[in-house]
C-alpha cells in the first residue's frame, strides 16, 4: 500500500473561527472574479483607463487581504493547536488520576481534529498482550467487544492497532473495508488512523481514531495525533511508576506492621532464674522474619525454653509464628509431658496451616530444684551443650518438623547440668551464613565462639555471636533471620 | 530453580537442579505433583542430584509434595539427595519419613 501522506493532502478546518474564515476567503475569490471579469470587459477610452487602473488596484488590495487572512489562519491554527497541547501538559502534571488524564488528552484531541471514536491501548510487553485503557465513542456492547477481542490475544496480521504496536509505526488507513488487518466493531467506521505510544525508545501502548468518513484523516492529523500520543505516553508511564509506587508502599507498611507484631512477641528481659544465666538476641532479616524463642515461667522452678523457626519469610511467616507461639504457650500450661505439648501443637498446625509451611521447634522445660532440663527437638537445629572438656553436645531427640505429619510422636530426653556448662539455641540463619567464599558459619564455629566468650554473661555473650555471625556474611548474600539464646549454669549461686 | 518432568516404566519423575529456596517459582512443581495426580500416577520419583542448594522452604515444597501425594494414594520417593539436602532431612527428622535413594534406578525399582 502507496503512502497516503505522500501526497499533499487540503487540511480540513475544524473550529468556528476556521469555518468564518473560510467564507471570507471565498467570498474574497468571488469579488476577485468579479473584478477580473470587469478587467476583461473595459474599453481603451481614457475613462476606461482609469477604471482599469482602480480595479487593479483593488484587485492587489483583495489579493494582499486574502493572503493576510490565510496566514492569519495558519498562525491561528498553531496557536489554538499550542494553546491545547500546552492545556494537555498541564492538566497532565494536575491531574492525579490516569483516567482522567487520558479523557482530558481525548476532550482536547477532538478540539482540534475530528474523529468519532478513538482508543488508548496499552501494550503489556511481559506478557505479549494489548490492554484497553480508554475508549470514546463506542457503544456500550462495542466497548464489550473491544475487551474481549484484546483479552483473548490478537494474533499477528490482526487489527490496524495491534499491527501498529508490533510494527512499531503510524498507520492510516483510508478505507477500513479495503484493509484486510481491519477488524470490525463499529459498523459505521470507514477509516482509521493509529500511532504507537513511545516512552523512550520502548513501545507502551497505541492510540487510534476512527471516522465514519472514507479518507477522513491528513498529515496534520497525524502529526498531532503523534504529539498527543506522546502526551499519553508520559501520562500512562507516570501512572504505572505510581502503581508500582504505591505497592511498594503498601507492602513496605505490611511489613513495618508485621515486624511490629514480631519484634512485641520477643522476649525483652529475661526472667530472673538463678543459679541459671538467660540471654538471647534476635536480628529480623530485612524482610519479616519467623523466628521466635522465649523463656516462659511455668512455675517458680520450672522455665520453659523454645526456639524456633517458620519456614519461609514475610507476613505468612509471621502468622504462622504468631499461631504457633499462642499455640505452645496455652499447651505447656495445660500439660506437664512435652511429648503431649508437641502433639497437641503439631495437630493444630496441620490443622490450620497450608500444607508446604512448617515450624521446626526446641522445646524444654528447665527445673532449678533438680538443674535439669526436660527436652524434646521437632526438627530443629539442635542445641549446643558446651562442657568443659568434651566435644559439643548436639540435642536432636524428639521428633520431625511441626504442622505437616498428621499422627506425628515426640519423645523427651533428660539433661543434667554440670557447673560451666553452657547451651547454646541458635535458628538456621547463625549456622548457614555464608561468607564470600560461599563456607557456612557452620555449628564449629559456633562452639568455638561460645568456649571463647564462656566469662562473659549469657546475654552480652549472645550478643557478641550475633555480631561475629553479621559479620560473616557476605555483604551481597540475603540475610536470614538470625536468633541465638544462651543459657549458663555455673553452678555456684543458689536461689 | 529448574525443573523436568518424564515419565519411565510408569513412574513419575521429576528432576530439580540450581537452588530450591521456595517462593513464587515453586509454583511450577505444585503444578508438576498436580500434574502427577490428574494423570493418575501412583508413583512419583524426585530426582535431587542437580540440586545445588535447599533451604527450609524448599523442605517444605518436598513435605507438600509428599503429603499431597499420600492424601490422593500416591508415593513418593527421594533419588539422589546431595549432602546438604540430606543434612536438612536429618535435622527435620523427615529422613524417617521420606524413602531416599541413592539412584534414580534404585528409588524406581523399590515400588516394587
Amino acid at each position: 500500500m502507496a503512502d497516503p501522506f505522500a501526497t499533499d493532502m487540503v487540511s480540513s478546518p475544524v473550529s468556528d473561527g476556521h469555518r468564518r474564515r473560510d467564507r471570507a476567503l471565498s467570498l474574497l475569490e468571488d469579488l476577485e472574479r468579479q473584478v477580473q471579469a470587469h478587467l476583461a470587459a473595459s474599453g481603451t477610452r481614457k475613462s476606461d483607463a482609469d477604471q482599469k487602473r482602480l480595479l487593479e488596484e483593488l484587485l492587489s488590495k483583495i489579493g494582499a487581504a486574502d493572503q493576510n487572512l490565510r496566514l492569519q489562519g495558519e498562525l491561528d491554527r498553531e496557536r489554538q493547536e499550542n494553546a491545547i497541547l500546552q492545556e494537555v501538559s498541564l492538566r497532565l502534571s494536575s491531574a492525579a488520576d490516569i483516567r482522567d488524564v487520558l479523557r482530558a488528552i481525548l476532550e482536547s484531541l477532538r478540539q482540534v481534529v475530528e474523529f468519532d471514536a478513538a482508543g488508548i491501548f496499552v501494550y503489556n510487553a511481559q506478557l505479549g498482550q494489548i490492554e484497553v485503557d480508554m475508549l470514546a465513542g463506542y457503544g456500550g456492547a462495542q466497548k464489550r467487544r473491544v475487551y474481549t477481542k484484546f483479552q483473548e490475544g490478537v494474533k499477528q496480521g490482526e487489527g490496524i492497532v495491534a499491527t501498529v504496536v508490533f510494527t512499531r509505526k503510524p498507520l492510516y488507513v483510508p478505507d477500513v473495508h479495503n484493509d484486510p488487518r481491519y477488524v470490525e466493531v463499529r459498523p459505521t467506521t470507514k477509516s482509521e488512523l493509529a500511532v504507537p505510544i513511545f516512552v523512550r525508545d520502548e513501545i507502551i501502548g497505541a492510540f487510534n481514531l476512527e471516522s465514519d468518513k472514507l479518507d477522513a484523516f491528513n498529515e496534520r492529523d497525524l502529526r498531532l495525533l503523534l504529539a498527543f500520543a506522546s502526551h499519553a505516553g508520559v501520562a500512562l508511564e507516570r501512572a504505572r511508576s505510581d502503581r508500582q509506587r504505591q505497592h511498594t508502599q503498601r507492602i513496605n507498611e505490611e511489613l513495618a506492621l508485621a515486624r511490629r507484631i514480631h519484634s512485641s512477641f520477643l522476649p525483652k528481659n529475661f526472667p530472673n532464674f538463678a543459679p541459671f544465666d538467660l540471654g538471647g538476641m534476635n536480628f529480623p532479616s530485612s524482610e519479616v522474619g519467623g523466628d521466635y524463642y522465649d523463656f516462659m515461667p511455668i512455675t517458680e522452678h520450672d522455665l520453659g525454653v523454645i526456639m524456633s523457626d517458620v519456614a519461609g519469610h514475610g507476613v505468612a511467616a509471621a502468622l504462622l509464628m504468631a499461631n504457633f507461639r499462642a499455640c505452645i504457650r496455652i499447651e505447656s500450661r495445660a500439660h506437664y509431658a512435652i511429648p503431649t505439648i508437641l502433639q497437641r501443637v503439631n495437630e493444630f498446625l496441620v490443622e490450620t496451616n497450608p500444607p508446604d509451611s512448617f515450624v521446626t521447634a526446641f522445646y524444654g522445660v528447665l527445673n532449678r530444684e533438680h538443674n535439669v532440663l526436660t527436652y524434646s527437638n521437632a526438627g530443629h537445629n539442635p542445641p549446643l551443650l558446651l562442657r568443659a572438656g568434651q566435644p559439643p553436645l548436639l540435642l536432636s531427640d524428639g521428633g520431625p518438623i511441626l504442622g505437616v505429619l498428621p499422627g506425628a510422636t515426640f519423645e523427651q530426653t533428660q539433661l543434667n547440668f554440670e557447673p560451666g556448662d553452657m547451651l547454646v539455641l541458635y535458628t538456621d540463619g547463625v549456622t548457614e551464613a555464608r561468607n564470600e567464599s560461599g563456607d557456612e558459619f557452620g555449628v564449629e564455629r559456633l562452639a568455638e565462639l561460645t568456649q571463647k566468650y564462656q566469662a562473659i554473661p549469657a546475654n552480652e555473650l549472645a550478643r557478641r555471636i550475633s555480631h561475629d555471625v553479621l559479620s560473616f556474611y557476605a555483604p551481597d548474600v540475603a540475610m536470614d533471620d538470625l536468633t541465638i539464646s544462651v543459657i549458663k549454669y555455673d553452678g555456684t549461686e543458689s536461689h | 530453580m529448574k525443573l523436568k518432568s518424564t515419565e519411565q516404566n510408569g513412574v513419575f519423575l521429576v528432576e530439580l537442579s540450581g537452588k530450591i529456596m521456595g517462593g513464587p517459582e515453586s509454583a511450577q512443581f505444585h503444578d508438576a505433583i498436580k500434574h502427577a495426580i490428574s494423570s493418575s500416577h501412583k508413583k512419583v520419583v524426585i530426582d535431587l542430584g542437580a540440586v545445588e542448594w535447599m533451604n527450609s522452604s524448599g523442605i517444605g515444597l518436598l513435605v507438600s509434595a509428599y503429603t499431597t501425594l499420600k492424601n490422593s494414594g500416591s508415593e513418593m520417593k527421594l533419588a539422589r539427595t546431595t549432602e546438604k539436602i540430606q543434612s536438612l532431612l536429618v535435622i527435620t527428622k523427615l529422613n524417617s519419613v521420606f524413602d531416599s535413594h541413592d539412584s534414580v534406578d534404585s528409588a524406581i525399582k523399590s515400588f516394587n
